[in-house]
């Protein structure tokens, strides 16, 4: 009668009163296994995940053939993180039950979750791994005599450098292995030295110009420096993510840019977008670039370098620069942006995947993204967070736009998009902000693409060559 | 008596043709492998999952096979499984066998190609049970009809043959017991636009001719004639691989005319964006956090770049013609 009750009990789902009766019934019948696995699903149903546990692994002392005895455990080592506990469970059920789809479905998602957790840890563990820095001995990199590039002064770069080296990437040829090396090397060291929020100041008299995606297209990057001057002290650039992957002169642009931020750390800002991770750079073209033109490891370098890329960037504390947009949750702050732990790829969520993801739409409220990642959000959102942090606006690229550039959320969401015709497909113009210190009034300007060689867009990854195919 | 020039340009050109089979399946496998739909017989036409493919990419196959499958399964419903299924170029598809595994068999299933393809692909047949064992199930006697480029059983045939040479084509399907009496739903994939305009006018024509109760879906390029065509076309050149169709994919208009003037009763198209939101929205969302996506208007232009075209002749009126997207 005690058992009946409890099946009762069951299917009342009064748990509590469950694991009172079967609790009696074990006093008037200790060795009884199903009572065992029955008080243990009732612990499960109320959290006791480690009497739940006790009591399964009771039921399989009494009855090591008792089938449910091992879901109990293993539903136990599951709520309590113990996958791979759970898994050797699920196993012997398959193995006893061989044409039991509900116990080959339980154990390859427990197998999912296993894997994933043992990725997870090699991903954590990889950021106490060596840095490719310390296996490299720049110093003794010779250069061949019959090298005509250029090369560093006295190992710093200078602004003949930086002159030669563009010269020398216009006409398609390559930097010497050792340049690139003493870039790299030295733009981690600058990065790593910068917060994850770089705050800066313009003078009355001062302006910036903000430049958006650039994405490989290294001769549109030379026509903004003609259009609108090379970087100086007295005409400081911010370039807003995106600077690799899907044109084919990646280097060349990346290259050039860590070039100018050694050259002006003052006054020549970066920061990273969502193409400054190992993801993308895997399969638009970045890592097959570097792949072809150097080594593996100077792609490692390249990842390292990313990582230490700035999020965002606020001016006079009046207007917000980032490459995505912003966040799935209200309340996030400056400070939180502060304080982000930036030496990593970005995580499937939070501020700092936002940053880097996050797109605007028309409509109030924030909807699920198209991108698979991250959200879309409306002007009411932007609203909020501008004046939650004293903001006039925010400037963000990540979208290619028809003309360059488009103003939403009445003013206050600007994007800007600096790769004209992309993709050698689609047609759009490129732009670039000028912002003044006097006034801090976005004042936009547009240009459209120039010829390049003849090397098509992608060439290093197979995407648009399967476009073909579909 | 000279000897025949070993490669003229036809070869070739008919070489990178049938090369995109493998493009296709090599794609559909990355992208099953990543969930983003079932396919469990893709493996034993393709071993290595490979390399990487974009995001955009897979979530243009998905639409593809989503897309066709929708219609096609739509037809047959609607016919009762009292019906025939040709796939003209159907390369290394599977739909037979997901067709099986669903209960959604129709009363026999064809499939045409290249006699080289065709080869291979009753070869991978043979020598994998889980790709024999339905066939042998489905089959009434103890033998199949086997020869190097066909292959008949009672429910599934395929047959090695080239689809500009329609007669032949025609006299191989009916030795093979195709009922021009039945429903029959013909499909074609990225396969007319390999063909002049007319040859492929000549084919639907003929299937126009031949069957008084039928659908043919046409899934192919569209909007070729815009800067993201020429890229194609560029690209497609460079693997010797000519679009040679590619007057009839201008517009939705040139790809419904094609049908309509080689009498064909109805004929609906639509760019594959429109049938991305048009596809159930929950398995939708559930794709898109697969991967995440780049670049979202490249995924646009690129689904514009493709097209679902379906035209219906109703005899029986089965009321084919009313077979589309909203009914979802």
């Amino acid at each position: 009668e005690g058992a009946a009750q409890c099946d009762v009990c069951f299917s009342d789902k009064d748990y509590e009163n469950a694991i009172k009766y079967y609790s009696e019934a074990l006093e008037v019948n200790p060795s009884n296994a199903i009572y065992y696995s029955n008080r243990s699903l009732a612990y499960l149903r109320t959290e006791c995940y480690g009497y739940a546990l006790a009591d399964a692994t009771k039921a399989l002392e009494i009855d090591k053939n008792y089938i449910k005895g091992y879901y109990r455990r293993a539903t136990s080592n599951m709520a309590l993180g113990k996958f791979k506990a759970a898994l050797k469970d699920y196993e012997t059920v398959v193995r006893v039950r061989p044409n039991d789809k509900d116990a080959k479905m339980k154990y390859q998602e427990c197998n999912k979750i296993v894997k994933q957790k043992a990725f997870e840890r090699a991903i954590a563990s990889d950021e106490i791994k060596k840095s490719v820095v310390d296996s490299l001995d720049i110093e003794s990199m010779t250069i061949e005599d019959d090298y005509e590039g250029p090369k560093l002064e006295d190992g710093k770069v200078t602004l003949r450098f930086m002159k030669e080296m563009m010269d020398w990437f216009k006409d398609q040829k390559k930097l010497h292995r050792k340049c690139a090396y003493q870039i790299l090397v030295q733009v981690k060291d600058v990065l790593s030295k910068l917060p994850s929020l770089v705050e800066i100041t313009l003078k009355e008299t001062e302006k910036i110009t903000i430049c958006g995606d650039t994405h490989g297209q290294y001769y549109d990057l030379l026509n903004i420096f003609k259009l609108n001057g090379l970087p100086s002290e007295t005409n400081p650039y911010l370039f807003n993510g995106d600077f690799v992957d899907r044109g084919s002169f990646s280097l060349e642009v990346i290259l050039t840019l860590f070039g100018f931020k050694l050259l002006y750390p003052d006054h020549f800002y970066l920061l990273r977008g969502n193409h400054e991770t190992d993801n993308m750079n895997q399969m638009y073209g970045f890592e097959g670039e570097v792949k072809a033109k150097y080594t593996a490891q100077m792609f490692q370098l390249f990842s390292e370098v990313f990582q230490w890329l700035p999020l965002a960037q606020c001016i006079n504390s009046k207007v917000l620069v980032m490459h995505g947009g912003l966040f799935s949750e209200d309340g996030v702050t400056l400070d939180d942006l502060r304080k982000i732990d930036r030496n990593r790829q970005p995580p499937d969520s939070g501020p700092m995947c936002d940053l880097l993801w996050s797109d605007p739409q028309p409509q109030n409220g924030r909807s699920v993204s198209k991108r698979g990642v991250s959200c879309q959000f409306g002007p009411d959102v932007t609203e909020r967070f501008l004046e939650q942090n004293k903001l006039d606006f925010v400037v963000r690229s990540h979208e290619v736009k028809a003309e360059g550039y488009e103003v939403t959320h009445s003013g206050k969401c600007i994007t800007v998009f600096s790769a004209p015709n992309y993709c050698d497909q689609m047609g759009n113009k490129g732009a670039y902000i000028h912002l003044r210190g006097s006034d801090l009034k976005p004042e936009f300007h547009q240009f459209t693409a120039v010829p390049h060689p003849n090397v098509k867009p992608m060439a290093y990854a197979n995407t648009l060559m399967q476009m073909g195919m579909m | 008596m000279a000897a025949r020039q070993p490669f003229t340009d036809s070869d070739t050109a008919d070489e990178a043709v049938r090369a995109t089979c493998d493009d296709a399946t090599i794609c559909k496998r990355f992208a099953t492998s990543k969930s983003y739909w079932k396919d469990p017989y893709i493996q034993y036409f393709v071993r290595s999952v490979g390399e990487r493919k974009a995001p955009e990419i897979n979530r243009g196959y998905y639409a593809r096979v989503q897309g066709v499958n929708h219609l096609l399964d739509a037809f047959i419903r609607k016919a009762e499984c009292d019906c025939q299924v040709i796939n003209l170029g159907a390369g290394l598809d599977t739909t037979f066998w997901r067709l099986k595994d669903e209960n959604l068999m129709p009363r026999k299933f064809f499939e045409v190609d290249f006699p080289t393809v065709v080869a291979r692909k009753i070869h991978y047949i043979k020598t994998k049970p889980p790709l024999s064992k339905p066939l042998i199930e489905t089959h009434s006697t103890d033998s199949l009809l086997l020869d190097a480029h066909s292959l008949d059983s009672d429910r599934y045939c395929i047959i090695g043959a080239d689809l500009r040479d329609i007669s032949n084509l025609d006299e191989k399907l009916k030795k093979f017991q195709l009922n021009p009496e039945l429903p029959t739903l013909l499909l074609s994939e990225c396969v007319l636009v390999y063909m002049t305009p007319a040859q492929s006018s000549n084919v639907v024509h003929w299937a126009a001719e031949t069957f008084h109760t039928a659908m043919f879906i046409n899934y192919e390029q569209l909007n070729m004639s815009d800067r993201f065509g020429q890229v194609m076309i560029e690209n497609l050149q460079r693997r010797q691989c000519i679009l040679a169709g590619a007057e009839a994919c201008q517009s939705l208009e040139s790809q419904k005319e094609r049908f309509l003037k080689t009498g064909w009763e109805h004929a609906d198209a639509l760019d594959m964006m429109t049938v991305y939101s048009m596809l159930p929205q929950h398995d939708v969302g559930r794709i898109e956090r697969l991967e995440f996506l780049d670049e979202k208007e490249l995924l646009q232009q690129l689904l514009q770049h493709y097209s679902i075209c379906w035209a219906t002749k109703d005899k029986l009126n089965l009321g084919n013609a009313q077979l589309c997207y909203t009914s979802i």
